[in-house]
Protein backbone atom coordinates (compact mmCIF):
# COMPACT_ATOMS: atom_id res chain seq x y z
CA UNK A 1 0.00 0.00 0.00
CA UNK A 2 1.40 3.40 -0.98
CA UNK A 3 0.09 6.73 0.27
CA UNK A 4 0.41 9.92 -1.80
CA UNK A 5 1.57 12.43 0.83
CA UNK A 6 0.65 15.92 -0.38
CA UNK A 7 4.04 17.15 0.91
CA UNK A 8 6.43 14.29 0.05
CA UNK A 9 4.83 12.41 -2.83
CA UNK A 10 4.02 8.71 -2.87
CA UNK A 11 5.54 6.74 0.03
CA UNK A 12 5.19 3.21 1.44
CA UNK A 13 2.61 2.81 4.22
CA UNK A 14 5.37 1.70 6.64
CA UNK A 15 6.33 5.38 6.91
CA UNK A 16 2.87 6.21 8.28
CA UNK A 17 1.00 5.82 11.56
CA UNK A 18 -2.74 5.04 11.44
CA UNK A 19 -5.14 6.80 13.79
CA UNK A 20 -8.62 5.98 12.46
CA UNK A 21 -11.83 7.67 11.33
CA UNK A 22 -11.23 11.27 10.27
CA UNK A 23 -14.94 12.10 10.54
CA UNK A 24 -15.25 12.11 14.32
CA UNK A 25 -15.34 15.50 15.99
CA UNK A 26 -14.44 16.12 19.62
CA UNK A 27 -17.56 17.35 21.48
CA UNK A 28 -17.53 20.77 23.07
CA UNK A 29 -17.50 19.82 26.76
CA UNK A 30 -20.81 18.28 27.96
CA UNK A 31 -22.87 20.94 26.20
CA UNK A 32 -23.85 19.02 23.08
CA UNK A 33 -26.24 16.37 24.42
CA UNK A 34 -29.72 16.45 22.92
CA UNK A 35 -32.76 16.85 25.18
CA UNK A 36 -33.60 13.61 26.96
CA UNK A 37 -30.23 11.91 26.49
CA UNK A 38 -27.43 11.67 29.06
CA UNK A 39 -24.91 14.53 29.01
CA UNK A 40 -22.15 12.00 28.37
CA UNK A 41 -23.81 10.63 25.19
CA UNK A 42 -21.83 12.79 22.68
CA UNK A 43 -18.63 11.62 24.39
CA UNK A 44 -19.75 7.98 24.23
CA UNK A 45 -20.26 8.39 20.49
CA UNK A 46 -16.97 10.26 20.03
CA UNK A 47 -14.88 7.72 21.92
CA UNK A 48 -16.54 4.43 20.93
CA UNK A 49 -18.89 4.61 17.96
CA UNK A 50 -17.57 4.18 14.42
CA UNK A 51 -19.53 3.41 11.24
CA UNK A 52 -16.90 0.86 10.02
CA UNK A 53 -17.99 1.03 6.37
CA UNK A 54 -17.22 -1.60 3.73
CA UNK A 55 -16.13 0.88 1.09
CA UNK A 56 -14.81 4.42 0.96
CA UNK A 57 -13.46 5.63 4.31
CA UNK A 58 -11.80 8.91 5.26
CA UNK A 59 -9.16 8.30 7.90
CA UNK A 60 -6.27 9.98 9.71
CA UNK A 61 -2.69 8.92 9.03
CA UNK A 62 0.49 10.63 10.19
CA UNK A 63 3.56 10.67 7.93
CA UNK A 64 5.57 9.97 11.06
CA UNK A 65 8.77 8.71 9.38
CA UNK A 66 8.64 11.48 6.77
CA UNK A 67 7.39 15.05 7.01
CA UNK A 68 5.46 14.43 10.31
CA UNK A 69 2.26 15.92 8.83
CA UNK A 70 -1.16 14.53 9.73
CA UNK A 71 -3.17 13.58 6.65
CA UNK A 72 -6.77 12.71 5.80
CA UNK A 73 -6.51 9.69 3.51
CA UNK A 74 -9.46 8.40 1.48
CA UNK A 75 -9.22 4.60 1.28
CA UNK A 76 -11.56 1.84 0.11
CA UNK A 77 -11.61 -0.61 3.01
CA UNK A 78 -12.42 -3.54 0.65
CA UNK A 79 -9.52 -3.05 -1.76
CA UNK A 80 -7.08 -0.70 0.06
CA UNK A 81 -7.25 1.50 -3.05
CA UNK A 82 -6.33 5.04 -1.99
CA UNK A 83 -8.08 7.79 -3.92
CA UNK A 84 -6.64 10.84 -2.15
CA UNK A 85 -4.62 12.30 0.70
CA UNK A 86 -5.02 15.84 2.03
CA UNK A 87 -3.29 17.83 4.73
CA UNK A 88 -5.38 17.26 7.90
CA UNK A 89 -4.75 20.78 9.13
CA UNK A 90 -6.22 22.22 5.91
CA UNK A 91 -9.22 19.89 6.19
CA UNK A 92 -9.82 20.86 9.84
CA UNK A 93 -9.53 24.59 9.12
CA UNK A 94 -12.02 24.26 6.24
CA UNK A 95 -14.45 22.39 8.52
CA UNK A 96 -14.13 24.32 11.79
CA UNK A 97 -12.46 27.60 10.82
CA UNK A 98 -9.35 28.98 12.46
CA UNK A 99 -9.07 28.50 16.25
CA UNK A 100 -10.27 31.52 18.23
CA UNK B 1 33.01 11.11 48.70
CA UNK B 2 31.17 11.77 45.46
CA UNK B 3 33.06 10.92 42.33
CA UNK B 4 33.74 13.84 40.06
CA UNK B 5 32.27 13.25 36.62
CA UNK B 6 33.34 15.05 33.51
CA UNK B 7 31.56 14.77 30.17
CA UNK B 8 33.25 14.75 26.82
CA UNK B 9 31.73 14.93 23.40
CA UNK B 10 31.38 11.67 21.54
CA UNK B 11 30.12 11.54 17.95
CA UNK B 12 27.12 9.36 17.10
CA UNK B 13 29.33 6.99 15.07
CA UNK B 14 32.29 6.94 17.49
CA UNK B 15 33.46 3.37 17.99
CA UNK B 16 31.35 2.21 15.05
CA UNK B 17 32.89 3.84 12.00
CA UNK B 18 36.36 2.34 12.24
CA UNK B 19 38.54 3.37 9.30
CA UNK B 20 39.56 0.73 6.77
CA UNK B 21 38.34 -1.44 3.94
CA UNK B 22 35.55 -3.93 4.58
CA UNK B 23 33.61 -6.59 2.67
CA UNK B 24 34.70 -7.35 -0.88
CA UNK B 25 38.47 -6.77 -0.90
CA UNK B 26 39.09 -6.84 -4.67
CA UNK B 27 38.82 -3.89 -7.06
CA UNK B 28 37.68 -0.34 -6.38
CA UNK B 29 35.37 0.05 -3.38
CA UNK B 30 31.69 0.39 -4.28
CA UNK B 31 30.99 2.72 -1.35
CA UNK B 32 33.05 5.25 0.55
CA UNK B 33 31.72 6.51 3.88
CA UNK B 34 32.96 9.60 5.68
CA UNK B 35 31.54 10.61 9.05
CA UNK B 36 30.83 14.33 9.11
CA UNK B 37 31.82 15.02 12.71
CA UNK B 38 31.99 18.80 12.49
CA UNK B 39 28.47 19.74 11.40
CA UNK B 40 26.48 22.07 13.67
CA UNK B 41 22.78 21.33 13.22
CA UNK B 42 19.80 23.52 14.08
CA UNK B 43 16.28 22.20 13.69
CA UNK B 44 13.90 24.98 12.71
CA UNK B 45 10.15 24.45 13.11
CA UNK B 46 7.96 27.40 12.14
CA UNK B 47 5.16 28.25 14.57
CA UNK B 48 1.66 27.76 13.10
CA UNK B 49 1.00 30.03 10.15
CA UNK B 50 4.44 31.69 10.33
CA UNK B 51 6.40 29.71 7.73
CA UNK B 52 6.74 32.67 5.34
CA UNK B 53 7.82 34.92 8.20
CA UNK B 54 10.57 32.44 9.16
CA UNK B 55 11.75 32.23 5.55
CA UNK B 56 12.05 35.97 5.14
CA UNK B 57 13.68 36.45 8.57
CA UNK B 58 16.34 33.81 7.83
CA UNK B 59 16.91 35.23 4.35
CA UNK B 60 17.37 38.74 5.78
CA UNK B 61 19.64 37.74 8.68
CA UNK B 62 21.69 34.93 7.12
CA UNK B 63 21.36 35.38 3.36
CA UNK B 64 19.95 31.84 3.21
CA UNK B 65 16.82 30.99 1.24
CA UNK B 66 15.14 28.15 3.15
CA UNK B 67 14.39 25.43 0.61
CA UNK B 68 11.04 24.42 -0.86
CA UNK B 69 9.62 20.95 -0.07
CA UNK B 70 11.99 18.04 -0.90
CA UNK B 71 14.89 20.40 -1.59
CA UNK B 72 18.14 21.62 -0.05
CA UNK B 73 19.57 25.12 -0.34
CA UNK B 74 22.92 26.62 0.54
CA UNK B 75 24.54 29.96 1.32
CA UNK B 76 28.26 29.26 1.23
CA UNK B 77 29.01 26.53 3.81
CA UNK B 78 25.56 26.86 5.41
CA UNK B 79 23.15 24.22 4.11
CA UNK B 80 19.44 23.79 4.80
CA UNK B 81 17.40 20.66 4.12
CA UNK B 82 13.59 20.58 4.07
CA UNK B 83 12.22 17.93 6.46
CA UNK B 84 8.49 18.77 6.50
CA UNK B 85 6.00 21.64 6.15
CA UNK B 86 7.61 24.60 7.94
CA UNK B 87 10.49 22.38 9.16
CA UNK B 88 14.16 22.38 8.21
CA UNK B 89 17.58 21.21 9.33
CA UNK B 90 19.97 24.15 9.02
CA UNK B 91 23.65 23.20 9.17
CA UNK B 92 27.12 24.69 9.17
CA UNK B 93 30.29 22.64 8.74
CA UNK B 94 32.46 24.10 11.50
CA UNK B 95 35.65 22.64 10.04
CA UNK B 96 35.44 24.97 7.05
CA UNK B 97 35.43 28.73 6.91
CA UNK B 98 31.79 29.14 7.96
CA UNK B 99 30.54 32.67 8.58
CA UNK B 100 29.62 31.92 12.21
CA UNK B 101 32.21 31.07 14.90
CA UNK B 102 32.25 27.42 15.98
CA UNK B 103 29.75 26.81 18.76
CA UNK B 104 27.65 29.88 17.97
CA UNK B 105 25.76 28.63 14.93
CA UNK B 106 22.53 27.30 16.46
CA UNK B 107 22.15 30.44 18.57
CA UNK B 108 22.57 32.57 15.46
CA UNK B 109 19.85 30.60 13.67
CA UNK B 110 17.52 31.06 16.65
CA UNK B 111 18.26 34.79 16.66
CA UNK B 112 17.58 34.98 12.92
CA UNK B 113 14.13 33.39 13.34
CA UNK B 114 13.02 36.14 15.75
CA UNK B 115 10.61 33.93 17.70
CA UNK B 116 8.67 32.82 14.61
CA UNK B 117 10.11 29.30 14.91
CA UNK B 118 11.19 26.80 17.53
CA UNK B 119 14.92 26.29 17.07
CA UNK B 120 16.60 23.33 18.77
CA UNK B 121 20.22 22.23 18.77
CA UNK B 122 20.49 18.84 17.07
CA UNK B 123 24.29 18.90 16.69
CA UNK B 124 24.85 16.00 19.06
CA UNK B 125 21.46 14.40 18.46
CA UNK B 126 22.15 13.46 14.85
CA UNK B 127 25.04 11.75 13.13
CA UNK B 128 25.75 12.70 9.52
CA UNK B 129 27.37 10.33 7.03
CA UNK B 130 28.63 11.26 3.57
CA UNK B 131 28.17 8.40 1.10
CA UNK B 132 29.88 8.28 -2.27
CA UNK B 133 31.24 5.75 -4.74
CA UNK B 134 30.02 3.94 -7.85
CA UNK B 135 27.64 1.55 -6.03
CA UNK B 136 26.11 4.06 -3.59
CA UNK B 137 22.65 3.81 -5.16
CA UNK B 138 22.78 -0.01 -5.08
CA UNK B 139 23.78 0.02 -1.41
CA UNK B 140 20.93 2.38 -0.49
CA UNK B 141 18.36 0.62 -2.70
CA UNK B 142 18.41 -2.42 -0.43
CA UNK B 143 16.90 -0.45 2.44
CA UNK B 144 15.34 2.60 0.85
CA UNK B 145 11.91 2.69 -0.83
CA UNK B 146 12.77 5.95 -2.59
CA UNK B 147 13.70 6.07 -6.28
CA UNK B 148 17.22 7.55 -6.47
CA UNK B 149 17.45 7.29 -10.26
CA UNK B 150 18.49 10.69 -11.65
CA UNK B 151 15.12 11.05 -13.38
CA UNK B 152 13.48 11.06 -9.92
CA UNK B 153 16.10 12.34 -7.46
CA UNK B 154 18.93 14.74 -8.22
CA UNK B 155 21.56 16.92 -6.54
CA UNK B 156 19.75 19.53 -4.44
CA UNK B 157 16.91 17.20 -3.45
CA UNK B 158 16.18 15.98 0.10
CA UNK B 159 13.87 13.43 1.68
CA UNK B 160 12.94 12.34 5.18
CA UNK B 161 12.16 8.66 4.97
CA UNK B 162 13.10 5.19 6.24
CA UNK B 163 16.40 3.55 5.29
CA UNK B 164 17.24 0.11 6.67
CA UNK B 165 14.08 0.60 8.79
CA UNK B 166 15.71 3.63 10.45
CA UNK B 167 14.36 7.15 10.09
CA UNK B 168 16.79 9.31 8.10
CA UNK B 169 16.99 12.65 6.37
CA UNK B 170 18.91 12.22 3.15
CA UNK B 171 20.03 14.76 0.56
CA UNK B 172 22.07 14.55 -2.61
CA UNK B 173 25.05 16.91 -2.73
CA UNK B 174 26.37 16.21 -6.26
CA UNK B 175 25.82 14.07 -9.34
CA UNK B 176 28.73 11.63 -8.88
CA UNK B 177 26.46 10.86 -6.85
CA UNK B 178 27.19 11.87 -3.25
CA UNK B 179 24.54 11.71 -0.53
CA UNK B 180 24.52 13.02 3.02
CA UNK B 181 22.44 11.00 5.48
CA UNK B 182 21.45 12.31 8.92
CA UNK B 183 20.51 9.63 11.46
CA UNK B 184 19.30 10.11 15.03
CA UNK B 185 22.16 9.05 17.28
CA UNK B 186 20.17 6.36 19.09
CA UNK B 187 19.83 4.58 15.75
CA UNK B 188 23.42 5.13 14.61
CA UNK B 189 24.53 1.60 15.57
CA UNK B 190 21.58 -0.04 13.88
CA UNK B 191 22.00 2.05 10.72
CA UNK B 192 25.74 1.48 10.63
CA UNK B 193 25.35 -2.29 10.79
CA UNK B 194 22.71 -2.24 8.05
CA UNK B 195 24.96 -0.06 5.87
CA UNK B 196 27.96 -2.36 6.34
CA UNK B 197 25.91 -5.45 5.46
CA UNK B 198 24.41 -3.77 2.43
CA UNK B 199 27.77 -2.51 1.13
CA UNK B 200 29.81 -5.65 1.87
CA UNK B 201 29.34 -7.27 -1.55
CA UNK B 202 30.65 -4.12 -3.31
CA UNK B 203 33.51 -3.33 -0.90
CA UNK B 204 33.33 -0.49 1.60
CA UNK B 205 35.95 2.09 2.55
CA UNK B 206 35.46 3.99 5.80
CA UNK B 207 37.42 7.23 5.85
CA UNK B 208 39.23 8.15 9.08
CA UNK B 209 37.44 10.57 11.40
CA UNK B 210 39.69 13.53 12.02
CA UNK B 211 37.85 15.49 14.67
CA UNK B 212 38.00 15.32 18.46
CA UNK B 213 34.26 14.78 18.52
CA UNK B 214 34.72 11.41 16.81
CA UNK B 215 35.69 10.16 20.26
CA UNK B 216 38.07 7.43 21.25
CA UNK B 217 38.01 3.96 19.68
ZN1 LIG C 1 4.96 13.61 3.99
Amino acid sequence: MRIPCPHCGERGHEEFLYLGDAGVRRPDGMAEAKAGEPASRPWMDYVYLRPNPAGVHRELWQHVHGCRAWLVVTRDTRTHAISGAEDARTVALARDGAPA
Amino acid sequence: MAEHITFSRRGAFAGLALPGRFGQAEGPAGLTVAVRTTVAIAQVVARPGRTDEVSSAVAAAMGLTLPAPLRVSAAGPVVAAWTGPGRWLVMQDEAGSGPYPAGSFVGRVAEACRGAASVTDQTDAQGVLRLSGPRTRDVLAKGLALDLHPRAFRAGMAASTLCGMVEVTLWQTDDTPTYDVAVMRGYAGSFWHWLGESAAEYGLVVAPQDDARAGAG
